[in-house]
């Protein structure tokens, strides 16, 4: 059956290649202009886009991985999308050696003279310390790549020999990394998001960074989807995979909400100083306009918009909508680092926001990567897995 | 409860022909007719020409009756009928009542959307007329009803052999 199946080869058309160099050039203009002229503020910018991007490129794995072990044959025609998205994961190795570099204008904790007189950042010491995060930063990207090579490659072997032990040996391997992935994400959010304000602490802050991280990422497959299904993929994706992605979307929105929510509830009941100073720095001084527009914005605009059947199916609304939640997406690593920015541990109400080039810069200049990464392995291989067991039931995916 | 509504029914062969039984009995200008299946069919419901159900209505605005009972009543019991002083915290604390309006929500919703599907589908019956006991398990059938617009037997019989019933028999369903 697979022989006769004649899979379109991806070509990246020339205002996408134009639209990934400006975007690019853009973003390495804007770093080297801030790092003459406003380093502190540009890593700050840097370490907002960093995780951005981290999030979504590990999406792609997360998303693959929770299909291989669910044994899903609905996703079968979508996958190289997601399994495109971890292209990127190579860049993030290179990006965070980069963030080390200018650590030293984002953690207060690597700050000798700031530790000295901060009992709380001393406690923490053997934790956070210089080279227990670069360790730890550089460990959890490596074995990330690790998973991916395995994961995908497995999936691209099997192009081209067919090999059905291939799907079997990536059932055990995504359950191995959702294992890791959980751990070495939540740390990862501490170590690179939560540390920036080395005093506040929240158990639960590695699953919020989960639940954008799946969020956005599900909005930037369905683009990609969406795109594929209007040229190349026309006869192999239909309305009930959209109508499907749709739905996840929606429920993740949701899934995000409640463990927003969750987060804020118990600081809230609690009443603890070092806790609720998070959401003091976070309602005053034009931060309470940010973060209602997370609860507007990242719950209650898109729930409404994509609760409706139709509203999950019709490219042109889910378009918007995923735009939509993307944009949100930034505000919201917006939203955990900036408050920081000048007023590091010093208990200071944070300054007004502020967002200009140096935030749009640098965002461009990754989203330049990431689209060039992931149009780069569209490229160079098949647009859907071929000889995958389970081709069949995705083509004909049905509700 | 309700009555009896008597019709022709013809059983087809398999599910796939019962599909376009269904979809050449939509095009000849049938509208009340039912297919009987033991198990759902994909793409039925297009074929039959049904539009979506108003469940999702329901729960929706059931959904929202039940948060905002749940507002107005977590707002009775602590700031108006029995305020007590919890932390320090003001008696009407929002942050505190999300839970009980989320929970109150879903229960709304949820009841609402059980209570509504089986109103909609005309359940619970008492012992209906059976048309064939394997209908349950090895056979499928296209009922057409006597409340059918221009219905008569004979026409409905003459239909059913056109579209490749096997066997046709005058029964009383529903």
């Amino acid at each position: 059956m697979a022989q006769d199946i004649n899979v379109p080869k991806y070509k990246m058309s020339p205002a996408t290649k134009t639209v990934v160099w400006v975007c690019a050039l853009v973003g390495l203009l804007t770093f080297l202009f801030g790092i003459y002229n406003n380093p502190e503020r540009v890593w700050y910018s840097y370490l907002t886009s960093f995780f951005y991007f981290t999030s979504l490129s590990l999406c792609g794995l997360f998303f693959v991985a929770i299909n291989h072990i669910t044994n899903a044959g609905w996703s079968v025609n979508l996958r190289r999308v997601p399994e495109a998205f971890t292209a990127f994961l190579p860049y993030v190795l290179v990006g965070a050696i980069v963030l080390i570099i200018g650590a030293d204008f984002i953690y207060p904790w690597l700050n000798p003279e700031i530790v000295a007189v901060d009992t709380l950042i001393q406690k923490k010491v053997s934790y956070l310390n210089e080279g227990f995060f670069i360790f730890r930063v550089i460990a959890f990207i490596l074995l990330w790549l690790l998973f991916a090579k395995k994961i995908v490659g497995n999936s691209l072997k099997q192009d081209e020999t067919g090999d059905v032990n291939l799907t079997h040996k990536n059932l055990a391997l995504s359950v191995g990394f959702i294992v890791v992935f959980a751990l070495s994400y939540s740390l990862f959010s501490v170590d690179t998001l939560m540390s920036v304000d080395p005093h506040w602490f929240s158990t639960i802050f590695g699953v919020y960074a989960f639940a954008g991280l799946f969020q956005s990422g599900l909005a930037m497959m369905i683009l990609f989807i969406l795109a594929l299904k209007a040229g190349y993929l026309k006869s192999f994706i239909n309305d009930d995979h959209i109508h499907d992605m749709g739905k996840f979307l929606f429920g993740f929105t949701i899934f995000y909400a409640y463990i927003a929510f969750s987060q804020y509830l118990l600081i809230w009941y609690a009443n603890l100083p070092e806790e609720t100073i998070f959401y003091i720095h976070r309602s005053h001084g034009g931060w309470e306009w940010v973060s209602l527009s997370l609860l507007f914005g990242k719950f209650i605009i898109p729930f409404l918009a994509l609760a409706p059947a139709w509203a999950k199916k019709k490219a042109g609304h889910l378009k918007v909508v995923c735009v939509w939640v993307l944009i949100m997406q930034y505000v919201d690593f917006y939203w955990l680092v900036y408050p920081n920015l000048h007023t590091n541990t010093n208990g200071m109400f944070p300054e007004t926001p502020i967002f200009n080039f140096y935030e749009i810069g640098i965002f461009l200049g990754f989203l330049g990567l990431f689209l060039f990464a992931v149009n780069k392995f569209l490229e160079k291989n098949s647009l859907i897995p071929i000889k995958d067991p389970r081709l069949h039931e995705s083509m004909h995916h049905h509700l | 409860m309700s009555k009896y509504v008597s019709g022709v029914v013809g059983f087809i062969e398999d599910d796939h022909k019962l599909l376009a039984a269904a979809k050449k009995t939509y095009a000849a200008g049938y509208r009340e007719f039912d297919t009987i299946s033991p198990f759902p069919i994909h793409g039925m419901d297009a074929a039959m020409g049904l539009g979506r159900s108003a469940i999702p209505w329901v729960t929706f605005f059931a959904g929202l009756t039940g948060c905002s009972f749940g507002l107005w009543f977590t707002w009775w019991t602590s700031a108006v009928n029995y305020p007590v002083n919890v932390g320090g915290k003001p008696f009407m604390s929002l942050p505190a009542f999300i839970p009980i309006l989320f929970e109150l929500t879903i229960l709304f919703g949820a009841l609402s959307s059980v209570g509504a599907m089986f109103i909609l589908n005309g359940l619970p019956k008492v012992k209906p007329p059976v048309i064939d006991p394997d209908l349950t398990c090895s056979k499928f059938a296209l009922f057409i009803p006597e409340t059918e617009t221009g219905y008569s037997p004979e026409k409905a019989e003459s239909h059913l052999k056109s579209i490749g019933a096997t066997d046709i028999r005058r029964v009383a369903e529903f």
